[in-house]
């Protein structure tokens, strides 16, 4: 094929195509529940066509042998000759895994590899009517109209030269009837149902022809097929009396076939767009014969528009109709990326300019500085939008998992979800998705139990994993819940202290929630037996690891016997982030504010002595203390603590401690920077920020910092 | 010549709309299905449509019979692009008026001789 592939092309592809699969697989899903519906159906049969369609022009073979044999399945399908079963739904979620694998290898330019020939073959196998009967039986079903022109040649496929005989026919006047006659037996012969170029030229012919005759036209049971065929076929032989609406009587068939007969062939084209159009046509592929697949010279190119101006002028109203059809861009994320990062910097500008204007009396100023202020705020706002993503996309690919799960599994579950169009930014989406797809199989795999389990529990057959997203201020909260066996603390404990966790005493002295928040710990599994999908006991650590990544919080609650709830608290955005800003000596730092709880002024010589360890008492709960100032200003190591000062609460999951800090600053969004290469994956610390008054901040990471220190 | 090039899917529209670009005819336009494309070609005066089959909303059969029903674009020639050359298909098209098909994925010259073939006839 000389069509030379051009990477922007084969870029567009792959982003549209992408999105297309993304919404089969959805779509694969919601079939197995409506197994009837035939949009559904005509849906994903149009996605798999599309993506075989440009697959095969820019010569992925291997992605158009698989979607060809997916469409041909569809195809059988949406024809309503075969109905949807799980063993098809199998077969075909596993093509659509191919499809995702080849189409991989595309984006990352490997090598492609062809899915099984198995799978082809089973796939070929669910795209014959449920009756196992040979696809030939569709023919039968064909109208005498089409058989008409199915014949001339033995092989399925029409030649150039059979589609010129057709048009030729037409333009002769071929005799309907004995056309009919004629064609069917020629249908009778053909085996196939291709068409080849010829056939398709005598077809054209056949039905020009048509127009001269005003003799009956075919079987009455035709009529109607005639007549739909008859209408638009008039303006090649000629104009048409009657062009408006859909149905055609016969009587009203033949005074049109009597006018198209007098008016004879062809006298009310067009002159000025075939002339053109020849000759454009003509002009260029002189040029271009002999390289086609290269691109033309620009002259060729231009030949056919600058011959003809009076169907340049008439373009702007269609262009203007595009332009508003046409309301959205595709715009590279990287330029989000860079506008965010401007943004950062003008955030950063703003809140110097703010703390500038404050100190200042010149009142004009003040009233500049707080608009800039708002505008700030707005475009903060507007550019975050810009980035949001619903939840959606990460959420989409939850059926499709649950549902393998469950089939592997034998369990039966039902999979509800809840605000799915809930907006976060893109980033979060992805890093999201694959904490996500863990928890998910953690349920259905550890919560929900299997069916005669259930139904000995006194519960339904049928498990419910409820996946839910919502806005909750400047933060997202997503909850995955099960109603599965829940988990039982004590085993929990015995667990941590077979595993070396925590020793018998300090294991017995966990509340319930901190058992329950101990599967995140490494190296922690409940199940006995690993099986295939979850349980290595690396995942939820990893899960936990990266919540904490994305500044967010993860927390679980179970009930024995009722099922266990996991909640995830992520900011909306990863750019800029609100702090406390604190002071520690003369040095700031910045603590994330999802980690505040509280802060307050305590006289420090109330605080008490538990095992060894600093600790304050707070409405009747016990903190450990920290000086966090003996850990990260230099020099401070060796002073005495101060005997008052103020304390702020953070938190990470369910363990709470108190800072000791020297002066608390304020409230803060802070742009993120990332600390330069040699002081990155300092503990404790996230990254660097500049402050208000043009200093610079360290960010520090409150999980990491007590890992190190505490 | 202004050519009107209708698919579902904008890669086909763009690479329908190079291999054109290819053969000298740079006038062209893209609509996304039937419903997009016929006021456009009610309002736009184009020479030349091509159309894919398989659309949703409105398919480039139905497309094509609206068409040849409108007054003014009875005459207009149609390009049918399909995936397969099924004779039950084809000659339902044909039928319905078209002037030629190409079966994807074709080549800048297949489109030309196509094209060729289409004004022949019509001259």
């Amino acid at each position: 094929m000389s069509f030379d592939a051009d990477e922007e092309i084969l870029q567009d592809f792959l982003v549209e195509a992408g999105e297309i699969l993304e919404k089969l697989s959805e779509q694969l899903v919601d079939l197995e529940q409506n197994p009837d519906d035939s949009n559904l159906l005509n849906a994903i049969f149009r996605g798999f066509h599309t993506v075989k369609g440009g697959a095969g022009f820019l010569q992925l073979e291997a992605l158009v042998n698989c979607c060809h044999s997916a469409e041909n399945v569809f195809d059988t399908l949406r024809n309503h000759k075969r109905r949807v079963d799980a063993e098809l739904m199998d077969v075909v979620l596993e093509t659509l895994d191919y499809v995702n694998v080849i189409f991989d290898q595309v984006r990352n330019k490997e090598a492609l590899t062809f899915a099984p020939p198995e799978l082809i073959r089973a796939l070929d196998g669910f795209a014959l009517p449920a009756s196992q009967a040979p696809a030939v039986s569709s023919d039968a079903t064909v109208s005498p109209a089409v058989e008409e022109t199915a014949g001339t040649g033995e092989h399925g496929d029409i030649t150039d030269d059979e589609f010129e005989d057709l048009l030729n026919a037409l333009d002769d006047g071929g005799n309907s009837a004995q056309l009919s006659s004629t064609t069917s037996q020629e249908a009778s012969a053909s085996d196939s149902n291709e068409i080849t170029d010829d056939e398709f030229e005598a077809l054209l012919d056949n039905l020009h022809g048509k127009g001269k005759f005003s003799g009956p036209v075919g079987a009455p049971a035709d009529g109607n097929k005639k007549s739909e065929a008859a209408r638009p076929e008039t303006p090649e032989g000629s104009a048409p009396a009657n062009g408006g609406d859909d149905l055609i009587t016969d009587d009203e068939f033949e005074n049109l076939l009597d006018q198209l007969h007098g008016k004879g062939k062809n006298p009310t084209q067009d002159k000025s767009p075939t002339q053109d159009a020849g000759g454009a046509a003509a002009k260029p592929a002189e040029k271009t014969e002999s390289k086609v697949a290269t691109t033309p010279s620009p002259q060729s190119g231009k030949t056919p528009e600058s011959d003809n101006p009076a169907a340049a002028a008439p373009a702007m109203p269609a262009r203007d109709s595009t332009a508003a059809a046409e309301t959205t861009v595709r715009v590279d994320t990287k330029r989000l990326d860079d506008i965010m990062n401007m943004v950062g910097e003008l955030v950063l500008v703003r809140n110097r300019l703010q703390r500038l204007g404050s100190e200042s009396e010149d009142e004009h100023m003040q009233k500049a500085v707080s608009n800039l202020d708002v505008v700030t705020t707005d475009l903060q706002a507007a550019v975050m939008q810009t980035r949001m993503q619903p939840i959606k996309k990460v959420f989409g690919r939850f059926p499709r998992v649950v549902r393998d799960l469950a089939r592997t599994l034998k369990k039966e579950i039902n999979l509800e979800m809840h605000g799915e169009d809930t907006g976060l930014d893109k980033n979060l989406v992805e890093a999201l998705s694959d904490p996500l797809v863990h928890l998910v199989r953690n349920s259905v795999d550890h919560g929900i139990e299997a069916p005669n389990v259930r139904e000995r529990a006194g519960k339904p057959r049928v498990g419910l994993v409820t996946l839910s997203a919502e806005q909750e201020g400047d933060h997202i909260l997503l909850v995955i819940e099960d109603d599965g066996a829940g988990m039982d603390p004590e085993i929990l404990r015995r667990k941590a202290v077979e595993k070396g966790i925590y020793d018998k005493e300090a294991a017995d002295r966990l509340t319930k929630t901190e058992c329950y928040n101990l599967i995140f710990a490494a190296g922690f599994s409940t199940k006995e037996q690993i099986s295939d999908v979850s349980g290595r006991g690396v995942g939820m650590d990893v899960v936990k690891t990266k919540i904490g990544q994305l500044n967010g919080m993860i927390n679980v609650e179970s009930e024995l016997g009722k099922g266990s709830r996991i909640v995830i608290k992520v900011p909306l955005t990863l750019a800029i982030m609100p702090t406390l800003m604190i002071k520690l000596g003369e040095q700031s730092f910045a603590l994330p504010l999802v980690n505040v709880v509280e802060i307050f002024h305590l006289d420090l010589s109330k605080k008490n002595i538990v095992d060894g360890r600093e600790c304050i008492v707070v409405r009747d709960k016990v903190f450990p203390l920290f000086h966090i100032k003996q850990w990260l200003v230099k020099g401070a190591a060796g002073a005495p603590p101060p005997t008052d000062g103020h304390v702020v609460i953070v938190a990470m999951g369910t363990k709470r401690v108190g800072f000791v800090v020297d002066q608390l600053v304020g409230q803060e969004e802070v742009v993120i920077k990332p600390l330069g290469r040699a002081l990155q994956g300092t503990p404790g610390m996230a990254g660097a920020t500049i402050t208000g008054d043009g200093r610079i901040a360290l960010i520090l990471d409150v999980p990491s910092l007590l890992q190190r220190y505490g | 010549m202004k050519i009107l090039i209708v698919d579902d899917f904008s890669t086909m529209r763009r690479i329908i709309k190079n291999l054109l670009r290819d053969l000298g005819f740079t006038n062209t336009d893209e609509a996304d299905d039937g419903n997009t494309a016929l006021p456009m070609l009610k309002s736009g005066k184009y020479d030349f449509l091509v159309t894919d089959w398989n659309m949703p909303n409105m398919s480039g059969i139905d497309l094509l019979k609206e068409v040849r029903a409108d007054e003014n674009l009875k005459t207009l020639p149609v390009l049918m692009v399909t995936a397969e050359a099924k004779r039950d298909q084809i000659v339902a098209a044909a039928q319905a008026g078209v002037n030629g098909y190409v079966v994807k994925p074709f080549t800048a010259a297949v489109l030309k001789e196509k094209i060729e073939k289409i004004f022949e006839r019509i001259q």
